[in-house]
C-alpha cells in the first residue's frame, strides 16, 4: 500500500519534472539546508535557554516569543523543500531505512508538540515567574534537542544509502545504473554524497 | 612533501567509514547554529520577528554562541577537506564557497557588527546590511551543497 503510494506520488507531473531536472533539484536541496540554518539554529538556542545554558540574561519568554515567527518561516521552507525532495524519489526512499527512521522521528515531533506545546512553549511568561526552570521545560528542551539532532543525522544518512536497483522500476534502474557507473570513484566525497 | 602528508592524513580520515559522516553532522549542526543566530540579528535589522529587543541586544546576546558555532564549523570543515584535498581544490563550488565564507566572516565582524551594535543607524542602512549578511551566508550554504553536484 505504502509502496504503491510512493510509486504513484513520484509519477505525478510535478515530481517527475523535479526528479529529471539537474538544475532545480540541487537548488531545492540547498534551500532545504538554508531552511535548516534558519530553523535549526533557533531551535537549538530556544532549548539551550530553557535548560539555562545560554542567553541567561534574557528572560525565557523573551527568547521563546521572539524566536517564534522566524522559526516558523524557517520550518516552512525546510518542510516544503523536504517534501519536494522526498516526493520526487519516493519509491527509492521507501526502501531507505534512514528515511523511514526520519519519518518516525518527525511523527514523534508531532507527539512532542501535543505534549509540550501548551505547558512550555505557548505560555513562556509563566516560566519566568517560577524560581527555577521547571522540570517540564528542561525535559522538553532535552527531548527537542535529541529529536532534532537525530532527524538531521538521519536526513544526512539518507544520501549514503544506495537505491536498491533490483527493486526499482526498470527505466529508473537503467538511468541510475548509468549515473552510478559515472560516479563510481570509491572514497571520494562525490561518491558518498549524492 | 605536502602531498605525502596530505595523503597520509586522507588515509587516516578515510580508514573509518564513520569519520566523514560524523564530521559532516557536526559541520551541519554547527553551521545551522551559527548562521541561524546571525540570521536572527539580520531579522532584527529588517524588523522581522525579533521586535522587543534592540539590535544591539540581539547582537550581544547571540555573539558568543555564534562564535562557538563558527569555531566548530571551522574545525569540522578542514576534516572534510583533508579527506580529499585534490578534489576540493579543483571543485569550483568549493572555491566559490571559500571566497563567500571569507567575505561573510569579514562582513560579519566589521560592518554587520558595527551597524547591529549602534542602535542609531538609519532604517535604510539596517535593511541593506541585514540583507547583504543573509545573502552572503545563504551563498555559503549553496556553495557547500553544490560541491557534491560539480
Amino acid at each position: 500500500m505504502l509502496l504503491s503510494f510512493a510509486q504513484w506520488i513520484q509519477a505525478t507531473a510535478l515530481f517527475t519534472a523535479l526528479r529529471g531536472s539537474a538544475d532545480v533539484y540541487p537548488v531545492v536541496m540547498a534551500l532545504h539546508m538554508v531552511g535548516i540554518s534558519l530553523f535549526g539554529g533557533m531551535i537549538l538556542m530556544t532549548d539551550m535557554r530553557l535548560l539555562g545554558w545560554a542567553m541567561r540574561k534574557r528572560s525565557i519568554s523573551d527568547v521563546v516569543d521572539q524566536f517564534r515567527v522566524p522559526k516558523r518561516w524557517g520550518l516552512l521552507l525546510t518542510v516544503t523543500c523536504g517534501v519536494l525532495m522526498a516526493g520526487s524519489k519516493a519509491e527509492e526512499y521507501y526502501y531507505n531505512s534512514f528515511f523511514r527512521t526520519k519519518l518516525i522521528l518527525l511523527a514523534a515531533v508531532i507527539v512532542f508538540e501535543l505534549v509540550f506545546y501548551r505547558s512550555v512553549y505557548a505560555h513562556p511568561a509563566a516560566l519566568d515567574r517560577t524560581p527555577g526552570i521547571p522540570g517540564t521545560a528542561k525535559t522538553a528542551a532535552v527531548l527537542s534537542l535529541l529529536l532534532w539532532i537525530a532527524i538531521a543525522c538521519c536526513g544526512r544518512g539518507i544520501g549514503y544509502i544506495e537505491p536498491p536497483l533490483d527493486k526499482i522500476h526498470a527505466e529508473i534502474h537503467a538511468a541510475k545504473a548509468a549515473a552510478l557507473a559515472a560516479l563510481h570513484t570509491p572514497s571520494t566525497p562525490e561518491g558518498r554524497v549524492r | 612533501m605536502l602531498l605525502i602528508q596530505n595523503s597520509a592524513i586522507a588515509d587516516a580520515l578515510n580508514s573509518s567509514e564513520w569519520v566523514f559522516p560524523i564530521a559532516e553532522c557536526f559541520h551541519i549542526a554547527a553551521f545551522a547554529w551559527s548562521i541561524g543566530l546571525i540570521a536572527l540579528v539580520d531579522y532584527r535589522l529588517f524588523g522581522f520577528g525579533v521586535q522587543h529587543s534592540k539590535p544591539s541586544e540581539v547582537a550581544r546576546a547571540t555573539a558568543p554562541w555564534t562564535l562557538l558555532g563558527l569555531a566548530v564549523v571551522l574545525l569540522s570543515g578542514p576534516v572534510l577537506f583533508l579527506s580529499d584535498v585534490r578534489m576540493y581544490l579543483h571543485n569550483p563550488s568549493f572555491r566559490f564557497k571559500m571566497y563567500a565564507l571569507a567575505i561573510a566572516i569579514l562582513f560579519n565582524y566589521t560592518i554587520h557588527r558595527k551597524v547591529a551594535l549602534s542602535d542609531s543607524s538609519s532604517a535604510g542602512v539596517r535593511v541593506t546590511v541585514g540583507a547583504v549578511s543573509l545573502l552572503l551566508w545563504i551563498s555559503v550554504v549553496f556553495g557547500g551543497l553544490f560541491i557534491a553536484f560539480d
